[in-house]
């Protein structure tokens, strides 16, 4: 007798050379090699060629020339292909090569190395990188009378600044208390090491998945925006929008934390005939306190932050107050708003790693 | 009346991931036993206790504790089940950062409401109860520690009163003392003993030690790639069953 394991490996990992996989292969690598070429020969021509050779001011853009772009691009990869130059042939793992020799000196490399370069001028190019203006007369002067306004803050307004951090504070903690309780639920229902027993509760899981990455990938600037016409410009909107940003991303990191806590004690209160709820109660909240309030500090730390941010479109607090006094270029009061904003920071993430670390 | 507590019949398990861990196993456990099961690592001696308690379920077969079929049942019907049946594991899972009292009285919690026990309200008798156990395993004085800081033979000991806080009329236990050294092994193996002899409670046990099966069990069965390929007295595992048991080439190590 002798103990029978049936192994299978994973899909993925059973490996089968079939004329299929690779031509796939090749249509893959030569894809590849197409965009490649294909975006080098449009910014080339577009940035290159008409704004820093021609000097063109206004270049106009049509469709065809992206597609004429491909299409050149499509001809040097096709040539290209045969020799020794091809990267989607080297990224596919279709040329031999020595595993002594190291990738650098390949001479499919030369591609690479040329798109980081062009990538880099055309970069300066975009974001209009001028020197010239940077050091004129006209823009130093009025930098210098900015910064020394800045450097001269203005205390008489220290009174409303406070008042208007101590809203920011607040506002970050509420949109954090409220947050609390739904991405503590949430966590639960996106933990996979819980969910994945049924089918039903699987399904669940993907759709809170699905939920909190779409919910998180949405910039609480964004949802401040929304709000803000919703319930109309103030601390409200941004408070709101905080929370939502809020929830999605406590209920991911709690989830994590669940998805790592021991099966042990779960086991055991398992076994005792415990109710499921005095299971999660006994077998895994106690394993995920700590982290939690740990992840919650933090988040309100981060939320200070982002609420300061949010005022500047409205959202009400020290953020607003800022955007006011900028848009009246009264710089001796953005000069005070600004330190007042420098030392919450300071203060919130200086206390919040304290407590963060005297809690692990 | 019968005086099996529990039947085991044609047990068979496959993971999802389509292991067959256990192939048709068939055994019956009389009350007051103290049953020892042996076997390589990977036999399915795990996989065998989690099926008669459904930590896991079995794939196929059937389990009768006290006469009722448990393979089938659900909801609270199976947790009334598990409530008459202990468990205590390899690595005790207890509840970090929770007192020496707390844990024990986790016992009770097929007996207390959902809301009480969130609360952590139980009755004076339960406490009283989980007092004189904390005592039983010789840990009186330890109640209010955390249960975490406490030594691998101590928390083995507060897992032993926590399954005792259910009035098991079995117990599980699954390696109970592979992670300790050998004094304390038998000091928590003669806890065990005291259970069963002095509380009478049938006792199912992993074990890995041929030393310790043959001091504490009053009968042995062993399994190899999840079949039972012996029942008997500890007494007659002789040479000749070791080697099947644990392949050519193993050689008896003693444990004192
Ligand atoms: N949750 C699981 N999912 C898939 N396979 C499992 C699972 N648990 C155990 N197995 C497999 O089932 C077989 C029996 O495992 P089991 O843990 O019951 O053995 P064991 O006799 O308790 O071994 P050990 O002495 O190492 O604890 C092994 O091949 C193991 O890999
Ligand atoms: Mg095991």
């Amino acid at each position: 007798m002798s103990t029978i394991k049936e192994t299978t490996l994973p899909k993925h990992l059973q490996y089968k050379e079939t004329g299929f996989k690779k031509s796939s292969n090749v249509i893959q690598a030569l894809s590849i090699d197409i965009l490649l070429w294909g975006y080098t020969s449009l910014v080339t021509y577009k940035v290159i060629y008409q704004k820093l050779i021609m000097n063109m001011r206004h270049a106009d853009f049509t469709w065809s020339q992206p597609l004429a772009a491909l299409g050149v691009g499509a001809i040097i990869s096709l040539i290209l292909f045969m020799t020794k130059f091809s990267i989607g042939r080297a990224s596919k793992g279709l040329y031999e090569i020595d595993e002594n020799e190291t990738y650098m000196k390949q001479p499919f490399m030369f591609l690479g190395y040329f798109i980081i370069i062009l990538t880099f001028v055309v970069g300066l190019q975009v974001s209009q990188v001028s020197m010239r203006e940077f050091l004129s007369e006209a823009g130093l002067t009025g930098a210098r009378r900015i910064f020394t306004a800045l450097f001269q803050p203005n205390f008489a307004i220290i009174e409303p600044a406070l008042f208007a951090a101590v809203e920011t504070i607040y506002m970050a903690f509420i949109a954090t208390a409220i947050s609390l309780p739904f991405a503590f639920l949430l966590g639960f229902f996106a933990a996979r090491n819980l969910m994945s027993n049924s089918p039903l509760t699987f399904a669940i899981y993907n759709l809170v998945r699905f939920y909190l990455n779409i919910s998180r990938s949405i910039e609480p600037l964004v949802w401040a925006i929304i709000f803000s016409v919703w319930v109309g410009i103030g601390p409200f909107a941004g408070m709101l929008a905080l929370c939502l940003h809020s929830i999605s991303s406590l209920a991911k990191l709690y989830s994590e934390q669940i998805e790592n806590i021991s099966d042990g004690p779960i086991e055991a209160m398992t076994a005792t005939g415990a109710h499921p709820i005095q299971v999660i109660w006994f077998g895994v909240v106690p394993q995920i306190v700590l982290p939690y309030l740990s992840f919650t500090i933090y988040r309100w730390d981060i939320n200070v932050r982002m609420a300061t941010i949010i005022g500047l479109v409205g959202g009400g607090g020290i953020g607003t107050m800022l955007m006011q006094y900028q848009g009246l270029a009264k710089w001796n009061e953005v000069g005070l708003l600004v330190i007042v904003i420098a030392i919450i920071v300071w203060i919130m993430d200086y206390s919040s790693s304290k407590i963060r670390a005297s809690i692990k | 009346m019968s005086t099996n507590i529990l039947e085991v019949k044609d047990l068979q398990k496959v993971y999802p991931n389509g292991t067959h861990a256990l192939r048709g196993v068939s055994f019956d456990v009389v009350k007051g036993e103290f049953l020892v099961i042996i076997g390589l690592s990977g036999s399915g001696k795990s996989t065998l206790l989690r099926c008669i308690n459904r930590l896991h379920d079995p794939s196929s077969g059937s389990v009768k504790f006290n006469e009722e079929e448990v393979t089938t049942i659900k909801g609270s019907d199976l947790r009334q089940v598990r409530s008459k049946i202990g468990m205590i594991f390899q690595h005790f899972n207890l509840i970090p950062r929770k007192t020496v009292l707390t844990n024990v009285l986790t016992g009770t919690l097929s007996k207390t409401s959902v809301t009480k026990s969130i609360f952590g309200i139980y009755s004076e008798e339960d406490r009283a109860k989980a007092l004189s156990l904390i005592e039983l395993v010789g840990l009186s004085g330890k109640e209010n520690h955390r249960a975490d800081n406490l030594s691998g033979g101590q928390q083995q000991r507060v897992a032993i009163a926590r399954a005792l806080m259910q009035n098991p009329k079995m117990l599980l236990a699954d390696e109970p003392v592979a992670s300790l050294d050998p004094a304390t092994s038998h000091s928590v193996m003669q806890y065990l003993k005291k259970v069963n002899e002095e509380l009478g409670v049938t006792i199912l046990c992993n074990l890995h030690f041929l030393s310790l099966v043959r001091q504490y069990a009053t009968r042995v069965i062993a399994l190899k790639g999840g079949e039972l390929i012996y029942e008997g007295s500890p007494k007659e595992i002789d040479e000749e069953w070791f080697r099947t048991i644990y392949g050519e080439e193993a050689v008896e190590v003693t444990i004192d």
